[in-house]
């Protein structure tokens, strides 16, 4: 059996609240090695964006996952809660 | 007196066609695109039914990659549209902006298992930079707008819109306001320019590694001039191939797995990368952690996500490369470097004078290079030809080099050719071609036979799955697991039966006079290469190995 060194960071990410773009993060996150701990996703209806927080976990560097959430058309920021604390974990 | 005839959804869709200065689009109609196809009838858009919807994806990867310019691709719901999504990878894969439009059951019928029903919107996300799907009438035009914007604004990419039928065929209500913004997101941060002065006029052995986003930035005269004024030695990637003019002394050719035994030395013996437009590949690095290891790193990207994905970065210089690349552009005194680098490229030579009577696939690539006319658009499909035509034909612009490079997608070469012959009708197109990749679009032939294109498709027929077999010799101890393709049809009788000339040659002293035939027939043209199927491309690095370790032969 083996381990590794997975980090846990949490994500606050502003959207604009349009067709899949939850779909579109989540699939992104999977492909780029990250897995999601937890997620909530709240929508202000008066100017349509959404604030995502998600918490992920990966052996990989958090700036892979921001920089290609950040790519996404619809997204309008994703910033990391540094305060996150790295975990040991058995896979 | 006379009543206005409605705006439908489907006429509005070749209304911003044409607003977007599109002329040619390729495509194949269904039932759930019918209604847009019943407006083509009344437009002023040429169409180009291709025999299935991968061709028409390729065809418009194609005419986009030729052109500089949008290739837009038609398919019908469910298998038609899922028929694109390889085309839509490989546009993705390569940076190529590519507009999709899909066709879907009515919205009422959406999510209910219809009848060629498939969530291409869904499929899409893993294959597109941005997709779209219609449910209101008065979003079309908008959406339309904002998938030309997205498709070449930054990094480009390929958009797909998904149109129900029932918004096809709604009357438009509302315009859009084209004055208004429309807020897509370019990223440009600050660019690191003092710190990338500072490591360029302290480098003693720098190299220029040159990628496909010279060509895409339309960068081509910024980077050879940067080359030229530095007199720095240059490497190409395979996308990269054109930018840099192949007569330049300091040019070594291509880097990476068959890259030139001269270009991957120098890169490793390298104490500055400058790196414009091009993403440390794996095809490119190798063993990543063996990839220049001596080497500062100036990168030069309109993509931040680049920026250190790979390899770190020293400096990062983000954004548009014609603007920033000046800036850096200076003399620089490397005499001795460049007295290496000259004299490692002359010992490294590649060389045409092989033994026997049978044809080596390098010389007659190379000898259709040096005979075909100025601004000859090439393209290829993906294995050994791919490689030999990387490596022994010389191009003038990346636009005249159209290869499947992220994806490596076989099937790719003869409807890229179409879309590229298309685009440009007063070139000579050739289609480069492998005898197994040939057979995964050869129904597009049709499409040259209907409308009679002049691409000249250049088979070279080892009646093998001639990669995977070279791969199977060389690290699978020679056990040939299903790459025998001794089984081929008439290639001759193939073409033939699509009223395409065609003509088989099997020995050396019939390269030059074929060639030429070839080159100066006005329609379209098959010439078939047979060549031994035990040759193997050479420089290989073999998988996670540092590139200076590079087989040359057996």
């Amino acid at each position: 059996m083996s381990s590794m060194t997975l980090n846990k960071y949490q994500l606050i990410i502003m959207a604009d609240d349009r067709q899949v773009v939850l779909e579109r993060i989540l699939q992104v996150t999977r492909y780029r090695g990250f897995l999601i701990n937890g997620m909530n996703a709240e929508v202000n209806t008066g100017n349509n964006v959404a604030t995502i927080t998600m918490s992920v976990s990966s052996d990989r560097p958090i700036s892979l996952l921001v920089d290609q959430i950040n790519k996404l058309i619809d997204i309008k920021g994703v910033e990391v809660d540094h305060s996150a604390e790295e975990i040991q974990q058995a896979i | 007196m006379t009543e206005s005839k409605t705006l439908t959804g489907g006429a509005l869709l070749f209304e911003v066609l044409q607003e977007h200065g599109v002329q040619h689009v390729f495509g194949y109609p269904g039932g759930a695109i019918m209604p847009i196809y019943d407006a083509l009838y009344d437009s002023e858009v040429k169409h180009f039914l291709c025999r299935h919807e991968q061709g028409a994806a390729f065809s418009a990867v194609g005419y986009a990659r030729a052109a500089g310019t949008v290739g837009v691709c038609l398919a019908t719901s469910g298998p038609g549209a899922t028929n694109l999504i390889t085309g839509l990878a490989d546009a993705l894969a390569d940076s190529i902006p590519v507009v999709a439009i899909t066709g879907q059951v009515p919205t009422a019928a959406m999510g209910s298992d219809a009848f060629q029903e498939i969530d291409i919107f869904g499929l899409s996300l893993a294959c597109t930079k941005h997709s779209f799907q219609v449910t209101d009438i008065n979003d079309l035009e908008k959406v339309l707008y904002q998938a030309f914007e997205i498709a070449l604004e930054g990094r480009q990419g390929p958009v797909l819109v998904d149109i129900p039928k029932d918004i096809q065929l709604a009357a438009v209500n509302e315009r859009f306001d084209k004055l208004a913004h429309l807020q897509n997101k370019v990223n440009l941060p600050l660019a690191d320019i003092s710190k990338a002065l500072d490591l360029l006029t302290h480098a003693k052995q720098p190299i220029l590694y040159v990628g496909g986003g010279v060509g895409m930035a339309n960068a081509i005269t910024e980077v050879r001039d940067f080359a030229n004024k530095t007199g720095m030695p240059c490497v190409s990637t395979l996308k990269g191939l054109g930018a840099i003019n192949p007569d330049n002394e300091n040019y070594l050719g291509m880097l990476g797995m068959h890259g030139t035994k001269a270009a991957n030395i120098a890169v490793q013996e390298s104490d500055l990368l400058v790196v414009v437009g091009a993403r440390f590949d794996d095809r490119v690095t190798g063993k990543l952690d063996e990839f220049a290891p001596n080497a500062k790193v100036i990168h030069f990207d309109i993509d931040t996500a680049e920026i250190n994905k790979r390899r770190e970065a020293d400096a990062a210089i983000l954004g548009d490369l014609k603007g920033n690349l000046p800036l850096l552009t200076m003399d620089l005194d490397i005499s001795a470097w460049q007295q290496t680098i000259q004299q490692n490229k002359a010992d490294c030579a590649w060389r045409y004078d092989h033994p026997g009577e049978s044809i080596y696939a390098p010389a007659v690539l190379n000898t259709i290079s040096n005979l075909m006319p100025a601004n000859t658009c090439v393209t290829t499909d993906v294995g050994q030809h791919q490689m030999w035509a990387a490596q022994h034909m010389d191009f003038d612009d990346p636009c005249n080099f159209l290869t499947s490079g992220g994806m490596g997608t076989m099937g790719f070469g003869l409807p890229a050719a179409i879309g590229a012959q298309i685009s440009r009708p007063h070139d000579t197109v050739i289609a480069v071609s492998g005898d197994g990749s040939i057979m995964m679009n050869v129904q597009e032939f049709a499409t040259i036979k209907r409308y009679q294109i002049p691409v000249k498709t250049v088979l070279i027929d080892n009646e093998k799955l001639g990669m995977v077999r070279q791969w199977q010799d060389l690290f699978f101890a020679g056990r040939l697991s299903e790459t025998d393709l001794s089984d081929n049809p008439d290639f001759i009788m193939l073409a033939t039966a699509f009223d395409i000339k065609a003509k088989l040659i099997t020995k050396k002293s019939e390269i030059d006079a074929a060639v030429k035939e070839m080159l100066d027939h006005d329609g379209p043209y098959l010439l078939q290469v047979k060549i031994d199927a035990a040759e193997n491309v050479w420089p290989l690095v073999p998988p996670n190995t540092a590139n200076d370790k590079m087989m040359e032969s057996v």
